[in-house]
C-alpha cells in the first residue's frame, strides 16, 4: 500500500516515481528547438533531405509534430512521402491526421494500394481518426483481402466511420470474411451501431439485434445485449460528441 | 469471478445456504485480477488486493523479466501456492477468460489504449493516472466503457479519501455558502516547466529483446533511440513530449478531479482557460465552470516566489481549497483540514487514513460485482482529464482559450483544436 503523507514541496515527485538517476545531456542533434522554429516552407523541406539515421528521423519528427499544428495541404505530398518510411511514418501521419484538408483524406487513401504490413495498418487507422467516408470503399476491399491484420483494421476503421453504407458493409461482411477477421468485423459493426445511435436509432437498434444473436463473439455480443437494453431504457447517453480530428 | 456480463442481475446466494463458513469466499465468487506493468506504483495495488478475501492476483504481466518474477514471488507466498502466471505481452493476459479485471500501472502513454483494449476484450479495469494523453484519448476512453458495459476505476484514490471527502461534502452541502471558486495544485518541481521536452536522449544499444523489448514498451508512442534512463526506474519516461501529457495533469488528475467533484461539474468541463505566468514564474492556470464556479490551477508552492495574497496555504501534495461566499475549506495529502473559522467548531482537524488505496479498491471490488459505477469511474475521468489537457493546451499556447463541451472543441481557434490528439504508432489504435 502506498502510504500518503504531506511533503515537502522540495520533495514532490510524480505519483511511482522513486529515485531517479541524473538525466543524459541532450545531443545538438536531438534538440528540438531551432527545427520549430522554422516556417512551413522551411519545415515540409527537411522532410524532403535524405537518410534514415536516427539524427535525420528526429529532424523529420519535429518537423511533423510542427506541420501537425501549422501544416496546410501544401505540406501534403511530402508527408504522404514519408507513409512508406518505417520510424518516420507514424510521425507523417500524426501531421496528416491533423490537417484539415481534404488532401489529407486523399493522400491517405492514395496511399492504401503501395503500403503493406504495419505501414498500411498505420494509414488504414489514421483514415480512422478522420473517419473519411470515402475510404469505405476501398478499405471494403481490404477487408475481403489476404492481409488478416489490415482487414481487421480496416473493419475497425470502416465501424468508426459508421453511417448506413458502413453498416450494409460490415453486417454482409459478417457472413463473408474470412474466420480470422471475424472478431474485429463484429466489434467494427458494434462501433458503427454505437455511433449510428444518435442520428439513426432504428438502424442502430436492428445492428444490435444481430450482434445479440449466439454466434457472435461474447466480446461484442454481450456489449450489443447492453448498448439494446440501455437503448430501450432510454438510459443511453446519445452520442452526439463530434470527434476531435 | 464468473460474470454474468452488464445485462444479467446477478444472483446471490448467501454463502450460509451453500454450507460455507461465514466469512469464507468461495472460489468462483472471488475477482480475478491480473496486473499489467507493476513497477512501484502497481506493486502498491498488488499488495492491496492480496489482502482482500474477495479478490485473487492470478497473474503479471511486464516486459522486465525480473519484475514479473518478483510479483510472482509475492504473490504466490501469499497465497502459499505457484499459481500466479507471468505473461511479458498483455494479449496473453486479455485473452484469458477467467480473469475479471486487470490492474494497468504501465507508464501512462499505454493506459488508455490498453483500458479500451481490455474493455473491447471484456475486462473491467482499474488504472492509474494520468489516464489518457489527450482530449481525443480520454473522449475515445469514455466511450468504450459505455459501450462496452465493462467497470472502470481510475487510480485518483483521493476520491476515496476520508479528508477529501470531508471537503468536498463541506462544498455540495452548503456549508461553504454559494461555491464560487475552487483551487487545484497541479504543481510539481520535477515536472517545471509544464510543458514536455521534444528533445531526445543520445541513443544506446538495445538490450536484447528477451530482456527487454524496447518496441513494444514505446508501444503507442512514435519510434524514438533506446536510452536506458526513459526505462531504468523513477518515472524517467516522463516530462517527454511523446511519453507524457504534461505537468498540468500529473496531479491535475487528482485535483483538478476533487475541484470538478465538489464544483458539482462531473458532467461536463471547464469552458474557459486562461493561462498566468510563463518559465520561472509561478504558473496558474484560471478556469470558469459552466455553472460559473472558478477553478484556479496552480503550483503548489508558488515555486518560493510570492503571489498576490489570494488565501492559499499549500497544504503539500495534492492540495486542494474550496472558497463559498460564507466559507472556505482546504486540505492536502497530509489530512489535515484548515477551515474558515465560522466552520472550525463543525470540522475535523485531520482525517487520515493509511487505507486510502485499500478503500478505492474496495470501491471498484464492489461495483464489479453490482455493475454499479465507482467514484473515479471513466466519465468522471474523461471530463477532469479534458480540463486538464485544454490547461495544458492553453498553457503551451500562451493565450487565453475557449472550450465547448457539447461541440468537443475549442472555439475559434484552429490551432489549439489541431492539438486535441495526436497519433497512435501502429499497429495500436484508440
Amino acid at each position: 500500500m502506498r502510504k500518503i503523507e504531506q511533503e515537502s514541496p522540495a520533495r514532490q515527485k510524480p505519483d511511482g516515481a522513486g529515485s531517479r538517476r541524473e538525466k543524459p545531456e541532450i545531443p545538438a542533434e536531438f534538440q528540438a528547438e531551432p527545427i520549430e522554429k522554422l516556417d512551413q516552407a522551411a519545415l515540409t523541406r527537411i522532410l524532403e533531405e535524405p537518410g534514415s539515421e536516427p539524427a535525420q528521423v528526429f529532424r523529420k519528427a519535429i518537423a511533423c509534430k510542427r506541420l501537425a499544428v501549422i501544416g496546410t495541404k501544401e505540406s501534403v505530398p511530402a508527408l504522404a512521402a514519408l507513409l512508406g518510411e518505417d520510424r518516420v511514418s507514424d510521425y507523417a501521419r500524426d501531421a496528416l491526421e491533423s490537417i484539415p484538408d481534404p488532401a489529407a483524406d486523399a493522400a491517405l487513401r492514395e496511399a492504401l494500394p503501395r503500403l503493406k504490413g504495419l505501414l498500411l495498418i498505420g494509414a488504414i487507422n489514421s483514415i480512422r481518426r478522420r473517419r473519411d467516408a470515402n475510404a469505405i470503399e476501398p478499405l471494403g476491399e481490404l477487408i475481403q483481402g489476404a492481409d488478416v491484420a489490415a482487414a481487421g483494421a480496416a473493419a475497425l476503421a470502416v465501424g468508426e466511420i459508421s453511417g448506413p453504407v458502413a453498416a450494409r458493409m460490415l453486417l454482409r461482411a459478417l457472413d463473408t470474411a474470412g474466420k480470422a477477421v471475424r472478431a474485429d468485423v463484429a466489434a467494427g459493426a458494434l462501433l458503427c451501431a454505437d455511433r449510428m445511435m444518435s442520428e439513426d436509432r432504428e438502424g442502430a437498434l436492428s445492428m444490435l439485434e444481430v450482434l445479440s444473436r449466439p454466434g457472435i463473439p461474447g466480446n461484442v455480443r454481450i456489449p450489443a445485449m447492453h448498448l439494446q437494453v440501455t437503448a430501450a431504457a432510454s438510459l443511453s447517453r446519445p452520442r452526439t460528441l463530434p470527434d476531435t480530428k | 469471478m464468473k460474470t454474468a456480463g452488464a445485462v444479467a442481475a446477478p444472483l446471490i446466494v448467501p454463502c450460509s445456504v451453500l454450507g460455507q463458513r461465514a466469512g469464507v469466499v468461495a472460489p468462483s465468487d472471488k475477482v480475478a485480477i491480473a496486473g499489467i506493468g507493476i513497477g512501484s506504483r502497481g506493486l502498491a495495488s498488488v499488495n492491496t488486493v492480496l489482502r482482500f478475501e474477495d479478490a485473487r492476483f492470478v497473474a503479471v504481466c511486464d516486459l522486465k523479466k525480473g519484475r514479473r518474477e518478483l510479483v510472482k514471488k509475492l504473490v504466490d507466498e501469499r497465497y502459499e501456492t505457484g499459481d500466479c502466471r507471468m505473461y511479458s505481452y498483455h494479449e496473453e493476459v486479455l485473452a484469458r477468460p477467467d480473469i475479471d479485471a486487470v490492474l494497468i500501472a504501465t507508464p501512462e502513454f499505454w493506459h488508455a489504449p490498453l483500458s479500451v483494449q481490455a474493455a473491447c476484450a471484456g475486462k473491467d479495469v482499474f488504472c492509474e493516472k494520468p489516464c489518457s494523453m489527450t482530449i481525443q484519448e480520454s473522449r475515445a476512453l469514455a466511450d468504450a466503457f459505455r459501450r462496452t458495459g465493462r467497470i472502470y476505476q481510475a487510480g485518483t484514490q483521493r476520491r476515496n479519501g476520508p479528508n477529501f471527502v470531508w471537503a468536498v461534502e463541506a462544498a455540495r452541502t452548503g456549508k461553504l455558502g454559494k461555491l464560487e471558486t475552487v483551487h487545484a495544485n497541479v504543481g510539481t518541481y520535477i515536472m517545471w516547466p509544464p510543458v514536455p521536452s521534444k528533445d531526445w536522449l543520445p541513443a544506446e544499444p538495445e538490450p536484447p529483446r528477451e530482456e527487454f523489448d524496447w518496441d513494444r514498451w514505446l508501444g503507442p508512442c512514435p519510434w524514438r533511440p533506446y536510452n536506458s534512463f526513459y526505462v531504468s526506474g523513477g518515472g524517467g519516461w516522463t516530462n517527454w513530449y511523446d511519453f507524457h501529457g504534461g505537468g498540468i495533469l500529473e496531479w491535475g488528475s487528482h485535483t483538478v478531479d476533487l475541484c470538478q467533484w465538489a464544483a458539482d461539474c462531473d458532467e461536463t468541463q471547464a469552458i474557459e482557460y486562461v493561462p498566468k505566468g510563463a518559465n520561472g514564474a509561478p504558473y496558474q492556470v484560471h478556469c470558469l465552470y459552466p455553472n460559473g464556479v472558478k477553478l484556479v490551477m496552480r503550483d503548489g508552492n508558488n515555486l518560493g516566489k510570492r503571489l498576490p495574497d489570494d488565501g492559499w496555504l499549500g497544504m503539500g501534495s495534492c492540495s486542494v481549497r474550496f472558497e463559498g461566499d460564507s466559507g472556505w475549506v482546504e486540505t492536502g495529502d497530509g489530512g489535515k483540514i484548515a477551515v474558515s473559522d465560522d466552520l472550525r467548531g463543525d470540522s475535523p482537524e485531520r482525517l487520515s487514513d493509511r487505507l486510502v488505496l485499500d478503500n478505492h479498491w474496495r470501491d471498484f471490488i464492489y461495483c464489479i460485482k453490482t455493475r454499479s459505477q465507482p467514484r473515479a469511474n471513466a466519465d468522471r475521468a474523461c471530463n477532469s482529464h479534458i480540463t486538464c489537457h485544454a490547461a495544458y493546451i492553453a498553457f503551451e499556447l500562451g493565450r487565453k482559450l475557449t472550450w465547448d463541451p457539447a461541440k468537443q472543441e475549442f472555439v475559434n481557434d484552429a490551432e489549439a483544436n489541431r492539438m486535441r490528439s495526436r497519433a497512435v504508432r501502429k499497429p495500436w489504435a484508440i
